[in-house]
């Protein structure tokens, strides 16, 4: 059976203790920061910081509304950066998109092709970093270290199946209780991701893609284009050029020999 | 902190020029029924240190240098990075060997039967035309590598793939004209670089044997009509330039990526509007098309003809080398 992650941002406080499990868990080292005006820390994801809380403010009419959603890799079913990958370092273990840090040469080419910015390259180490899904606790049957954290059960370990069951019954409340574009996101994204979320709005209001396509969904396309290119090259800035010039000559050639004649 | 920088940039440039180079030398090699063997001759030798370099530069942009062998003991159809070494590797591995075969010709003519000499001739023509397939893949999987990707300014449309071969083969053409016009000067035993800005007289007979020793021109004058020639393919190709551009930007504006809109403005009005609007718009097109068409005036022998299509060559080189820099730039911004 396919595990998964739900994510209920009705659920979630912005109290970053996932982002505090997870660094702890995986020895990953703090990141020097600049006080922005938010509570928003650090401001993005990195080599080094799989997962954080992105803060989104709302001022509407003297109110003030804020939004939480956690973020990291969605472990893609149709994942870009295993398709792109030129060596094989990405690759899917089971339901979980892992990166082998032995065999990664750190390219860079699954950071530009991931559609959610979730994987990242950055020095020392040089290769891809990013959420692993915990595979060392999960394995062992331990959920996830930010799942394991979340005070308030907005992270969910558990069967992908039942996930999905308790995500469509809290969409139905959602919208019952007046938050009438609640949806559940990533059940068929992509052939489906590892992360479910219950939002409150639309995807594209908490950052989220709402048409994810993999990177490579229009590499013949884009090959056609440029050999097509060349052909067109060859055929406008040659071949009719070419034969434009002989048939000046031709004419020029006919003009002298007129002129002969005469 | 940006994933991929001026190494990556510098490379796209080095081997779309090179591939361009030899797809350029070889149609006009190819319409004039053999008129133009030199210029396949320069455009194979040139490629090979333009690949390497870029190879090197890509290598040094690694996480993990060492490594880079992971890349050749994968073969991964679908990652066009993958495809893109492979293609690479192939496609200097023919230039090594059209350039020995080259090379060989005197010595097997000394030395071999004419049966020998003639089947090495028909082996070097059989690997040219691999090669020319070899140099479109080259120029198409420098856009390819780019539009597979989730970052809107590379993957919003199909067209960067179009732009980048259509700028390869105008930086192929550029570095073809300065390469004949420094030939030429080269064998009348004084080095006149570009627009006269460096004027050089140094051991020349030395530079002359080194390189008739590793590359065997047989002839070394490039005749005046075939540079005139190729500052009017310039314009052909100038013009499906300016045609891929205007497509690629008209498709970003209207494209339903998220984020396309904002992508296409980071350019056109945005933080990389100068080096858009000069470095790209006028520099890689618009000047250099003024200047070839205006040139086709001037007598093909005097110096204001050289000067002309040499400044073209080296706009055109330059601004090609801007494209790359404000698309990979841009699309991490």
């Amino acid at each position: 059976m396919a595990k998964a992650m739900l994510v209920d941002v009705s659920k979630c406080i912005g109290c970053r203790s996932c982002q505090v499990a997870c660094k702890q868990w995986h020895d990953l080292p703090a990141v020097s920061t600049k006080q922005e005006g938010t509570y928003e820390n650090p401001p993005e994801l990195s080599a080094s910081t799989w997962t954080k809380i992105e803060f989104k403010e709302f001022g509407e009419d003297g109110t003030f509304r804020w939004l939480f959603r956690k973020h990291q890799c969605m472990h893609c079913t149709e994942a870009s950066c295993v398709e792109v990958c030129p060596t094989g370092a990405v690759a899917h273990h089971d339901e979980f998109v892992e990166i082998n840090q032995e065999w990664c040469i750190g390219c860079g080419y699954c950071v530009t092709a991931c559609p959610f910015g979730a994987v990242h390259r950055e020095p020392p180490k040089g290769t891809a970093r990013k959420c692993v899904f915990c595979i060392d606790r999960v394995t062992n049957g331990l959920e996830p270290a930010c799942a394991k954290a979340c005070p308030t059960g907005a992270i969910q370990f558990g069967e992908r199946a039942d996930l999905v069951e308790a995500a469509h019954r809290r969409v139905q409340t959602l919208i019952a209780e007046g938050y009438s574009n609640a949806v559940l996101y990533g059940e068929n994204e992509l052939g489906g991701l590892g992360y479910l979320y219950v939002l409150t709005d639309r995807p594209s209001v908490f950052n989220l893609p709402e048409n994810p396509e993999v990177a490579t969904s229009m590499v013949s396309a884009q090959w056609f284009s440029g050999i097509g290119t060349a052909v067109l090259l060859a055929a406008v800035s040659f071949w009719l050029f070419f034969k434009r010039k002989k048939r000046i000559e031709a004419i020029q050639q006919s003009k002298t020999e007129g002129g002969a004649e005469e | 902190m940006i994933n991929w920088g001026a190494p990556i940039w510098i490379y796209l440039w080095l081997a779309g020029m090179a591939g361009g180079a030899y797809f350029v030398a070889f149609l006009d090699d190819l319409f004039t029924r053999g008129g133009s063997r030199q210029l396949v001759r320069w455009a194979t030798v040139l490629g090979i240190p333009l690949a390497v370099i870029g190879v090197i530069l890509l290598v040094i942009d690694l996480g993990h240098p060492i490594r880079f062998w992971h890349l050749l003991v994968a073969f991964r159809v679908l990652s066009p990075m993958s495809l893109g070494s492979w293609i690479l590797l192939v496609w200097v591995g023919i230039a090594v060997i059209m350039t020995i075969l080259w090379w060989s010709e005197q010595p097997l003519a000394l030395m071999a039967s004419e049966g020998t000499v003639r089947s090495a001739r028909r082996a070097t023509r059989f690997l040219s035309w691999f090669e020319l397939i070899f140099s479109v893949l080259v120029m198409a999987y420098t856009g390819v590598l780019l539009a597979t990707s989730n970052l809107p300014l590379w993957a919003g449309t199909v067209l960067l793939p179009s732009l980048f071969v259509a700028s390869a083969a105008s930086t192929g053409v550029a570095l073809l004209i300065i390469t004949s016009v420094t030939a030429n000067t080269i064998d009348k035993g004084e080095l006149k670089l570009a627009i006269g800005l460096v004027k050089m007289r140094f051991g020349l007979t030395k530079l002359k044997s080194a390189i008739n020793l590793l590359f065997n021109p047989t002839e070394w004058t490039i005749p005046r009509q075939t540079v005139a020639r190729l500052a009017e393919v310039d314009v052909g190709v100038i013009l499906v330039e300016i045609a891929a551009l205007i497509g690629y930007a008209i498709w970003l504006g209207n494209s339903a990526m998220a984020g396309a809109g904002e992508a296409l403005k980071v350019v056109t009005t945005g933080a990389l509007a100068a080096p858009f609007w000069v470095g790209v718009v006028l520099l890689a097109m618009l000047i250099p098309l003024v200047l070839d068409v205006t040139s086709r005036a001037k007598d093909i022998e005097t110096r204001a003809f050289q000067r002309a299509i040499v400044t073209s060559s080296v706009c055109v080189i330059l601004g090609g080398l801007i494209l790359r820099a404000v698309i990979v730039i841009g699309g991490q911004m």
